[in-house]
């Protein structure tokens, strides 16, 4: 395939990209994400994932199976700030992303 | 908009979602189905053709008129419906997070259903990002929900029996189809029927085939296709992708389940067992989410999911359980090996791996 097709389209990145990333020893798909923002766009990764599997697959010789999922954080889909911040008064919406991290003797996993 | 307090959770109100709903609301239990769309059905609206491999009980019938039906099925019971609201997310104490675009809420559930179906695959080439190209989901729903014509002259990308009666329902309203165009060396669409129809009406089947580009300045125009050795190009203001359909995971992967990796199924699927409970024991799941199959199995699958629930809550009796499942199991064995044996072996293979799964406590990583 040509190296300039976009690959994640939401955040524009190409498959020369990608690839470049793989070959700096990225493997999964938060690996190629940390570095380049594959994924972080609008729609979360629903459309690139399959392609960017692909291109590991492709890429490196890992199996499907072997390639995990992207992880799939709150919230599920966009939602506005607005609503996240709810005047709800039986439910605290709003979380920190800190809320995510976890700590083992102080320091973070 | 208050909190919810409820039995069964619902999540997805297509064929699987509204199966589970009459099993479980059926059965005496408070139910709450949520979907975001602002109509029963799921994808079955746009589904104009005739549905062939459904459950014994159900005559042939066209995919609207399946949701009609199961939407009738349920009309009598007091179910709290939530559409036009998202999930967006759980929290630790297993409260789930919905929106209805406004406010978010909580509820609580004693069990929840996830039958939140799949999604489309993208098949990536250069420019596949020029308005026009669309997912050959899209295209039907914009045709016969939307009564939208999404374009004059159309190549379809990949060769699933849904491509092949996509091309039929745009050719109906007047959409030129110039070719489908198929990588690998045969027809992927099992259905020999609509092949011939396809055939019959002069769209032609370009298979060891590829994209090379699409071409256009602002939307797509023409579309440069390469068979072996040849390439040439065809004009076209719309190129519908078939490339398969995946589990939507989202939920999945936040509640903490593990997954297992089936290609017939689609990708990678949570993992169950014959319960088709997930191995967070109050999470059950049904229909595309559990593996992309046909229309009757997701039905069923809706059903057994359904039943579980009940006998868990305690609205069956175990006895009264044990029948009724092995009767839809089996049911689901004939219309699934009816539909295509490869997926029924891989729903095995895959309800076999729960104690073995693949990817696990993924959430800390
Ligand atoms: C556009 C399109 C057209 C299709 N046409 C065909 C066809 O012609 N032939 C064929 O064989 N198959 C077709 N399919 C496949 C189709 O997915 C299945 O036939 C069937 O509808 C799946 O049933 P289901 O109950 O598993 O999921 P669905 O019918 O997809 O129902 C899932 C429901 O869950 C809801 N949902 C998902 N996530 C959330 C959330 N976070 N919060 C709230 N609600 C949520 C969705 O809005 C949806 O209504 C099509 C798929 C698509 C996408
Ligand atoms: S396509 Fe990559 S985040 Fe949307």
């Amino acid at each position: 395939m040509d190296k300039s097709t976009i690959i994640c389209r939401c955040e524009e990145i190409s498959l020369e990209e990608i690839e470049k990333v793989i070959s700096n020893g990225a493997r999964t798909f938060d690996d190629i994400k940390r570095l380049t923002r594959c994924g972080m766009g609008p729609c979360q990764s629903k459309i690139c994932n399959c392609l960017v599997a692909a291109a590991i697959n492709e890429k490196t010789g890992t199996p499907f199976h072997e390639i995990p999922l992207p992880r799939m954080r709150m919230p599920i889909s966009p939602i506005k700030l607005d609503t996240l911040a709810t005047n709800s008064t039986t439910f605290s919406s709003v979380k920190s992303v800190l809320d995510e991290v976890e700590l083992e003797d102080g320091k973070v996993r | 908009m208050k909190a919810v307090e409820t039995d069964v959770l619902i999540i997805g109100a297509g064929p699987a979602g509204l199966a589970a709903a009459f099993e479980t609301a059926s059965r005496g239990l408070d139910v709450t189905v949520i979907d975001e769309s602002l109509s029963l059905g799921g994808q079955l609206i746009q589904q104009t053709q005739n549905l062939s491999s459904l459950p014994s009980d159900l005559s042939p019938m066209r995919g609207f008129e399946l949701a009609a039906h199961l939407i009738k099925q349920i009309e009598e019971y007091d179910i709290r419906y939530l559409l036009g609201h998202r999930v967006i997310g759980f929290y630790q104490d297993g409260t789930i997070g919905i929106t209805d675009e406004v406010d978010v809420f909580p509820v609580k559930t004693k069990k929840m259903i996830v039958a939140t179906g799949a999604a489309e695959n993208a098949v990536a080439f250069p420019k596949w990002t020029l308005p026009g190209v669309l997912t050959i989901g899209a295209a039907q729903t914009l045709i016969n929900r939307d009564f939208v014509k999404p374009g004059n002259d159309a190549v379809i990308v990949g060769s699933s029996d849904f491509a092949m009666d996509v091309a039929l329902q745009l050719s109906e309203v007047g959409v030129q189809v110039k070719g489908i165009v198929e990588k690998s060396t045969g027809v992927l669409s099992r259905n020999t029927e609509k092949v011939k129809q396809v055939n019959k009406i002069g769209i032609p089947i370009y298979v060891d085939s590829s994209i090379v580009e699409a071409r256009g300045m602002g939307a797509v125009e023409e579309i440069v296709i390469k068979q072996e050795d040849r390439v040439f190009t065809e004009k076209a203001d719309l190129v519908c992708i078939d490339g398969g359909r995946s589990p939507i995971l989202d939920i999945f992967y936040q509640l903490g389940t593990s997954f297992g990796f089936q290609k017939e199924l689609g990708g990678w699927v949570p993992q169950y067992n014959k319960d088709f409970q997930t191995d967070c024991k109050d999470v059950f799941l049904a229909g595309n989410a559990a593996g992309v199959s046909t229309q009757g199995a997701l039905v069923l699958t809706g059903r057994l999911a359904g039943m579980n629930v009940c006998e868990a809550l305690g609205a069956v009796s175990k006895e009264t359980a044990a029948v009724e499942k092995k009767g839809l199991w089996k049911e689901l064995e004939i219309v699934e090996t009816k539909y295509n044996l490869d997926i029924w072996h891989a729903r095995n293979r895959h309800v076999d791996n729960f104690t073995h799964p693949v990817l696990k406590d993924q959430f800390i990583s």
